[in-house]
């Protein structure tokens, strides 16, 4: 590994860093401005398959199959006064892990992979939620920042164990 | 004078049975709490509900071709359903007749026959015993593979929809489903309809009955629960939801049917399709449907809903089982159905509004399942009983069923609760059966 890519990796860990913090902390509106216009923000079901068989997740059904447009409609009703799902907020942790850069061009594009694990916590609850997978993100350089144009959830459920998806992936 | 009653935990099947019967009064609009947590009604009503009526397993379109198969829950307990070579379904509970290991653990799949894990005795799709490892050599011509086929669940479908049921007394799924066919033919029947992708399966700590209840007849909740999706202009206003009917037939099944809508909620290339396949009453219904929100008794829940994404109306079609885990706890196992012969460009938007508003991330689904998890903890304890909590439904009491068009008892608005009061009656019938 090349120390320039040694770096770029480092970059996009901090990216993601943030990105969890932003999420954590409920600032949709920062969280939503690393997004790029051309965003694909999918997260297929999970199946059980007989053997090894590979990919085993659905091409054709998602638990989130947006873009810019329908991401940006969430975080807008998060922000009405009737999102109950989330009123009041869940407490999220959000620890990312495993973090790989995969292809790079220097301020152009990259592909990152990256493992997730989402503790939530809502209410007086003593239940909590984990939610774990890996995301594979690709992202876009503009503006003289690396935007978000396209992540993959594959959740490590095919039987989700949390009541909604209120919270983002 | 009030009796007092014992601890729920300390009744006998008897006893508990007449205080269902003394305490859930769906005629006079009341419903005790402690229904939708206390373990020992819901043990009781696995026996008496679940195992003696029809439940939905899948819809055919799953399990197109020749061997394909899906594992399927029913009541609890794992089922194998599968096509045959003759093309026909049938399905088997998932135990080796053996020594009783699970023959088949993926989801969906296409094989002929079901080898087991553990002595290797293999069963084709037909149910049949067709191999047993060194058979001669360690049974010599004893064994009899004819009397240890696997055990087939009676299964029967009404327009695709598949539904089996462990009891061999029970009525045709026709004279089940009865009057309310008329409505299904609606839903499922308008056109080829298939199934895409593999169904949404998520976890809630609720009650099943809430969900039926909330499917049933609960049209109310909308303007609160679903007040952000008006803010966002997806509906034209919050009061829309009480605009249409609210329909029942026997078997507790019901229904909200929305109309009047000044645009086609279908896909237009399709309108010779549905006038072949419906009568032309029920093509007029379908013609200004804004949505249709109902409940196939028990659990099995359907919606047609039609909003604006992106700018553009379109409408989706999706069934739901609300499948019972424990008092507390239930599946959702969700699948989004389409026009087969729909343009492409129409399915994809349809599977996009579905997901945005009826799956787990759904903006619809995910407010509703926040109040499912509250209502059921609050109904939970020795406390709701003792105090004889309950709640009221009767709305709509007061009203006159109207003339329409379809069979059933109808209301001419869709605020009215006589659906669950319905349910519910069903309900106790069955639970004294």
């Amino acid at each position: 590994m090349t120390v320039e890519k040694m770096l770029a990796n480092y970059e996009f860990e901090q990216w993601l860093y943030k990105e969890a913090q932003l999420l954590d902390d409920i600032d949709f509106d920062g969280w939503f401005s690393l997004m790029h216009q051309s965003l694909i923000y999918q997260m297929p079901v999970r199946v059980n398959k007989e053997g090894t068989e590979r990919p085993d997740y659905t091409a054709d059904m998602y638990c989130f199959d947006d873009d810019i447009e329908l991401l940006k409609l969430r975080v807008d009703r998060l922000k009405t006064d009737y999102a109950w799902a989330e009123i009041p907020p869940s407490r999220t942790r959000r620890f990312v892990s495993n973090v790989k850069l995969d292809e790079y061009v220097p301020e152009q594009k990259a592909s990152v992979n990256s493992y997730l694990l989402l503790y939530r916590s809502r209410s007086t609850d003593i239940h909590h939620d984990l939610i774990s997978g890996e995301r594979k993100d690709e992202f876009t350089y503009e503006n003289g920042q690396w935007k978000l144009s396209k992540r993959l959830f594959i959740v490590d459920q095919t039987t989700i164990n949390t009541r909604n998806l209120a919270i983002f992936i | 004078m009030l009796k007092t009653t014992k601890d729920i935990e300390d009744m006998t099947k008897a006893e508990l049975l007449e205080h269902l019967n003394e305490t859930v009064r769906p005629e006079e609009g009341s419903v005790p709490a402690y229904v939708l947590a206390d373990p020992k009604v819901y043990e009781l009503e696995h026996k008496k509900v679940f195992m003696k009526t029809w439940i939905f397993i899948g819809h055919e379109s799953e399990i197109p071709n020749k061997n394909d198969y899906m594992l399927r829950d029913l009541a609890g307990y794992s089922i194998i359903v599968s096509r045959n070579a003759d093309h026909s379904i049938r399905a088997f509970y998932n135990m080796c007749t053996h020594r009783g290991m699970k023959l088949c653990r993926a989801d969906k799949g296409n094989k002929a026959t079901f080898v087991c894990p553990y002595h290797g005795f293999n069963f084709k799709n037909n149910g049949d015993l067709i191999g047993v490892p060194l058979q001669k050599n360690i049974y010599g011509e004893e064994l009899d593979k004819s009397t240890m086929g696997l055990k087939e669940v009676r299964i029967e479908s009404y327009k695709g929809l598949l539904f089996g049921s462990w009891n061999d007394e029970v009525e045709p799924l026709d004279d089940f489903l009865g009057d309310f066919k008329w409505y299904l033919d609606i839903l499922v029947g308008r056109a080829e309809m298939e199934v895409v992708g593999a169904p949404q399966r998520f976890v809630i700590h609720s009650n099943w009955k809430i969900g039926a209840d909330n499917f049933v007849g609960d049209s109310y909740h909308t303007m609160m629960t679903h007040g952000s999706i008006a803010k966002l202009g997806m509906v034209p206003s919050a009061t829309y939801s009480k605009m249409g009917y609210q329909i029942h037939s026997d078997h507790g099944h019901g229904l909200n049917l929305g109309t009047p809508n000044p645009d086609f909620a279908f896909p237009e290339e399709l309108k010779n399709e549905f006038k072949a396949n419906l009568s032309e009453e029920q093509y007029e219904v379908l013609s200004s449907l804004k949505n249709m929100i109902g409940n196939i008794f028990p659990h099995l829940s359907f919606l047609i809903s039609h909003t604006k994404v992106k700018g553009q109306l379109i409408s989706n079609t999706s069934v739901r089982l609300w499948r019972p885990i424990d008092a507390d706890k239930m599946e959702v196992i969700a699948w989004f159905l389409v026009e087969k012969n729909a343009p492409e460009d129409w399915k994809r938007r349809s599977r996009e509004s579905f997901v945005l508003t009826f799956s787990p991330s759904g903006i619809f689904e995910q407010d509703d399942t926040e109040v499912f998890t509250d209502i059921t903890a609050a109904a939970k304890g020795h406390m709701p009983a003792m105090k004889g909590l309950t709640y009221n439904y009767t709305m709509g009491m007061h009203r006159e069923p109207v003339e329409f068009v379809g069979p059933g008892v109808a209301y001419d608005d869709k605020f009215s609760e006589a659906n669950q009061r319905n349910f519910y009656k069903y309900w106790l019938d069955l639970m004294n059966g």
